[in-house]
């Protein structure tokens, strides 16, 4: 199957990301003959096992339960915040979820 | 010092006759005089390596008993978290991001005592089979600077062939660890899945990911396992079973032991050298008293297509996470909070990054779900059953590691296919998430290392080792490379 420049532009879209136009073409041409390879999975039988299957034997999930907050938390908030891009107090600053015309501020 | 083993220079720290801190020194030394060439590392860590190396002499002195790496200059690739330390996963997108906790791998290798001195290079967010992939930097094989050192753990690889140091860790997800390792002639182990920590690894794909060690022989990698193996309840696919001693049975040999071929793995992929070099591998294993057989996996022939599907639709998700508000890049003077992330994900990228994650998006959108991350889901389970039933017939199965010897760099960089199916011989393995071996097995003619790949059955890493050690001793192969001598 091939993919066309309309379909990446799509998809890029979906997953946040802007292309070029020159991008966009030599993408196109890349993931079509990507996919295509990939379709030759239709001649494959995988029964009905899943993904789930793979890794059963080790699976070991602990129980997703709530901890308190520990005395631990503060230094670590700290470093998250110092890798912020910005931050405010105890909070990320982004911009508005709502496009402005007046910038980031 | 750099001829020394790991094993030796630990034993060697441990009885006093030598000192950590002129080990480290060593490296240090060794990665100024030959790292311009190689372009493995992207950070050097001298005065905390020397710290710790002096506080390891320090101990031992005052009569403490040190770990089994004591004093080992080890590197760590770009995609493992050291508390306070720069991590960019070989990309623009997280630059200037710093560590606030150190990976569980990380923490065994530093209670183990070694000590990392470095990070080194890698394809960004591990995508890749050369190290071109890589926004920061360009890393040459050892053994010919005009040929890439594999990837996507490709200075993991160089900097333990070019003797800078004795041990590095990498990470593998369809065969990072293993295939650079046989591009640049040390050994290479990808575990089992679950027998090693996920947690501090930047995320590719969860559910393939594995790290492991490189080292110039198969001892001194089986030493580091044995140090980074091990329950982590921070990773919940973590196995609880507790790693036992990848040594004690190493020198045991394989007389007797079954090994299986899998009939479906073509030598019409290998070329010609490769196809030579596996056939004397065969017989090598024979020489060791390795019984072979030949087994059948067929859904190996799918598994390339299937790897990239899978991996990368969890790579689409695991990435959504760098959109310029937490860390990392941001785009400047966006409007809204889309175009920040649009913006930031958008310059931060690399092609081949933007390209997976168009890729897995497609694979799990709406109207494709079923046809291509379903079926591949289902070919992944039912390819585990294969294996399994393969691992009645034999004890371990063995398979080139690559279809040849190094390529050149700039040669497949603009063919992103071209460089997936370099990956024939590795991703059954991780689909499956069985433990295997890269170990060298000679040169082609263009004087390039080959990879002979070992594979075992789930948690049977040590067996996997075994033999790779017997093989080992009985090539005499010795990681030498003239360019970096």
């Amino acid at each position: 199957m091939s993919l066309g420049v309309e379909e990446v532009r799509r998809i890029a879209e979906l997953a946040r990301l802007r292309i070029s136009a020159r991008e966009e073409t030599t993408f196109a041409s890349q993931l079509s003959e990507i996919v295509d390879y990939i379709d030759q999975l239709r001649e494959f039988d995988g029964g009905t096992a899943s993904q789930d299957d793979i890794h059963a034997a080790s699976e070991t999930a602990d129980s997703d339960l709530p901890r308190p907050a520990s005395a631990t938390d503060g230094p670590l908030l700290d470093q998250f915040l110092d890798n912020a891009p910005a931050s405010l107090d105890r909070f990320l600053l982004v911009p508005q979820v709502k496009a402005t015309p007046g910038g980031e501020e | 010092m750099q001829a020394m083993t790991a094993e030796g220079l630990a034993a060697a720290i441990r009885s006093g006759e030598r000192n950590a801190v002129d080990a480290v020194e060593a490296a240090f030394a060794r990665i100024d005089e030959v790292d311009a060439s190689v372009g493995a590392f992207l950070e050097l860590w001298r005065d905390e390596a020397a710290e710790r190396a002096a506080d390891i002499d320090r101990r031992r002195d005052e009569g403490s008993p040190l770990g089994p790496l004591a004093g080992v200059p080890t590197a760590l690739k770009d995609n493992m978290s050291l508390a306070g330390h720069e991590l960019n996963c070989g990309s623009r997108i997280l630059a200037g991001y710093r560590a606030p906790y150190t990976a569980g791998a990380v923490e065994r290798l530093v209670a183990a005592d070694a000590v990392p001195v470095g990070r080194v290079n890698m394809d960004e967010f591990a995508m890749g089979s050369s190290c071109e992939n890589s926004a920061l930097a360009t890393t040459r094989n050892p053994w010919n600077p005009a040929m890439a050192p594999g990837g996507s753990s490709g200075g993991s690889a160089a900097a333990v062939a070019a003797a800078e140091v004795p041990l590095a860790l990498g990470s593998d997800t369809g065969g990072s660890i293993r295939q650079p390792a046989a591009f640049c002639g040390v050994v290479g182990v990808k575990p089992t899945y679950g027998r090693v920590s996920r947690y501090g690894l930047v995320a590719f794909a969860s559910s393939l990911d594995q790290i492991g060690p490189l080292a110039r022989n198969v001892r001194d990698a089986a030493l580091a396992l044995g140090a980074i193996a091990g329950p982590d309840p921070r990773d919940s696919t973590c196995s609880e079973e507790p790693a036992c001693g990848f040594l004690e049975r190493i020198e045991d040999g394989i007389e007797g032991l079954k090994v299986g071929t899998i009939r479906e793995v073509g030598t019409s992929a290998l070329e010609s050298d490769a196809a030579r070099g596996f056939e004397q591998a065969l017989e090598t294993l024979a020489r060791c008293g390795a019984e072979l057989v030949e087994v059948s996996v067929p859904l190996v022939e799918a598994a390339v297509a299937t790897y990239y599907v899978l991996a990368n639709s969890e790579a689409s998700a695991n990435l959504a996470r760098f959109d310029g508000s937490r860390y990392g890049h941001r785009a400047a003077g966006a409007r809204s909070l889309a175009e920040m992330y649009t913006g930031s994900r958008s310059e931060g990228f690399g092609p081949e990054v933007k390209r997976r994650i168009i890729l897995g998006t497609f694979a799990l959108s709406s109207g494709y779900y079923d046809a291509y991350y379903g079926r591949a889901a289902r070919i992944a389970g039912a390819l585990r059953q294969q294996f399994s039933d393969a691992f009645d017939k034999a004890e371990l199965l063995v398979t080139p590691t690559s279809p040849s010897g190094a390529f050149k760099l700039g040669e497949r960089v603009d063919d992103p296919l071209a460089m997936y199916l370099s990956d024939v011989f590795t991703t059954p393995t991780s689909l499956a998430g069985i433990p295997g071996v890269s170990v060298p097995c000679g040169l082609d003619s263009r004087g390039l290392p080959l990879g002979l790949q070992i594979l075992a059955r789930p948690f049977a890493d040590g067996t996997a080792l075994r033999a790779a050690r017997a093989f080992e001793r009985e090539t005499g192969f010795e990681c030498r490379p003239e360019a970096v001598s």
